[in-house]
């Protein structure tokens, strides 16, 4: 039903609690920003000091995943939303869960961090923070969007992140071609490895918002196939020794922490 | 979360009442403003909107209640099962036999249990036999799930009950002579919340064997019975959809704003 402006409702202690969830998820989004950003950085300037407050400030957000979730059953209880209400409810619930998950990769990142800064420099640390900082991009325009109700801006970023992909495979072939040269360089190129990973797994939940953006103002999934980059890691390089599937450097990914 | 279809879908269901450029007037005043609808059997319809936006003054229309108001006109075309109820040929007291009626307010007949639900087949002459009668009460007070709390005192008056047993009384009242449409216009609104329950299962049932169109105020109520839900406001039809569909991701700003309690 597109972007359509509502008005105030008639029981305003509904709108003040609505006002109270929005407020959470805004607290969340800038936390899980916030952390993504330093973790990035503490990586790029082997900052052992902020990767630790990195990993400090995920119990906040962990905190705030949970109060957002109960504010919303209690909505859903209290008031039995509809429409466009419960569509901004169930997308807000499933908003915090995401920005929860961009919490623990970004915590993730700099746990791995932690270990980079104590070892000698990773040859592509270049790369890495270029791809943090799409990862970055796409998160903070992915934010803009919810909070604007901007269709187009959400659609753009569900667009965008078959970048990060690209890049994301671009790093993976690097860290590869260097741990074939010298496998003394394998531990860091593992750690590199994940960072890159959970960069990209941050993208897809960049897309996740989008696509919940999309969902409450529109009132319908976005269906549209997404535009995907290359299959593989290789970017059709035949010569690499990428894994062919999906399992390859995915698996243990998500389930670390 | 996004798949309207979850809910078991009724468009497949026939055509019961077709209604085409339908206009009521009260004297001057323009009550129900060119609404074309078509209702399905077998399903549950739920009219909501503000008070005031016609919707009762609609479903009256569909059993001719309406007829009893003098000041009241009703213009274009009404067809049950493609025959039009406004036809001079078509008799209203038969049409209410095959459209029946439950009302906002629990309103037996000073009589026994007995007699409120055998009053419609006797008159419309529907059995010859005490046998038979006793067989529709019986059937029609279990179809209205009250058998079971008045089958001992089938005699006493219908008024003595409590307001949910009168309600589930005026419902068996209304299926005892089998009715194809079942009108009610805010069956609950009198009734506590078990009371509600129990009359929301009953709509349920009846679905199977009729088509159900209720009015009703409370937009969860709407959502919980039925299939197809109607919009009103300042008389006319604003959207017609799936339930499903109009409680997650209506189509016009009004119902939105209106099922949102955003309206004023």
């Amino acid at each position: 039903m597109g972007n359509m402006d509502n008005g105030p409702h008639i029981v305003s202690a509904f709108d003040e609690e609505l006002m109270g969830i929005r407020a959470k998820l805004a607290e969340m989004g800038g936390l899980a920003e916030q952390m993504l950003s330093d973790a990035i950085e503490g990586v790029e300037r082997r900052d052992i000091a902020l990767c630790e407050q990195v990993i400090g400030r995920d119990r906040r957000l962990d905190r705030l995943e949970q109060e957002t979730e109960e504010q919303v059953i209690r909505l859903i209880a209290l008031r039995a939303p509809v429409a466009s209400d419960l569509r901004l409810l169930v997308a807000s619930m499933k908003m915090s869960t995401t920005l929860e998950r961009v919490g623990d990769l970004s915590k993730s990142i700099a746990r791995r961090g932690l270990d980079l800064s104590r070892d000698k420099p990773l040859p592509i640390t270049a790369s890495i923070a270029r791809m943090g900082r799409e990862a970055q991009r796409q998160l903070s325009e992915a934010l803009d969007a919810f909070v604007s109700r901007d269709v187009e801006a959400a659609i753009a970023v569900w667009r965008r992140d078959v970048e990060i992909d690209a890049l994301y495979n671009a790093v993976f072939r690097e860290l590869i071609t260097y741990m074939m040269e010298d496998p003394r360089t394998i531990t860091l190129g593992s750690h590199g490895l994940f960072i890159a990973k959970n960069l990209e797994r941050i993208g897809d939940h960049a897309t996740h918002l989008a696509e919940l953006t999309y969902y409450v103002a529109e009132g319908e999934p976005l269906t549209e196939e997404r535009p995907r980059g290359p299959r593989g890691y290789g970017d059709g390089g035949t010569s690499s020794p990428a894994p062919q599937t999906d399992a390859g450097p995915d698996a243990g990914a998500e389930s670390e922490d | 979360m996004y798949d309207h279809n979850l809910a078991k879908s009724v468009v497949e269901n026939d055509v019961k009442f077709q209604c085409e450029g339908v206009n009521v007037y009260y004297g001057e005043s323009h009550a129900i403003k060119d609404v074309n609808v078509d209702l399905l059997d077998k399903t549950v319809t739920a009219f909501i909107g503000p008070s005031g936006c016609g919707k009762s003054t609609f479903l009256r229309c569909l059993n001719r209640m309406n007829d009893t108001i003098d000041i009241c006109r009703v213009t274009g075309g009404m067809k049950l099962d493609g025959e039009d109820i406004y036809d001079r040929k078509v008799d209203p007291v038969q049409l209410r036999a095959r459209v029946g009626m439950v009302f906002q307010k629990p309103n037996p007949f000073p009589k026994s249990i007995y007699d409120n639900v055998a009053y419609g087949p006797r008159i419309h002459g529907l059995t010859s036999k005490k046998s038979e009668l006793d067989e529709i009460v019986e059937s029609s007070l279990r179809k209205a799930a009250i058998w079971n709390e008045v089958k001992d005192r089938l005699h006493a008056p219908g008024t003595g009950l409590s307001g949910g047993q009168q309600q589930r009384l005026c419902i068996a009242r209304a299926i005892a002579t089998s009715p194809e449409v079942l009108l009610m216009d805010e069956p609950c609104s009198a009734l506590d919340p078990i009371a509600t329950a129990q009359v929301e299962e009953l709509i349920d049932e009846l679905r199977e064997s009729f088509s159900v169109v209720i009015v009703t105020h409370s937009m969860q109520q709407a959502a919980r019975v039925s299939q197809k839900t109607a919009f009103f406001h300042l008389g006319v039809m604003v959207e017609y959809d799936e339930t499903t569909k109009i409680f997650t991701n209506p189509t016009d700003q009004r119902t939105q704003d209106y099922i949102t309690g955003r309206f004023g």
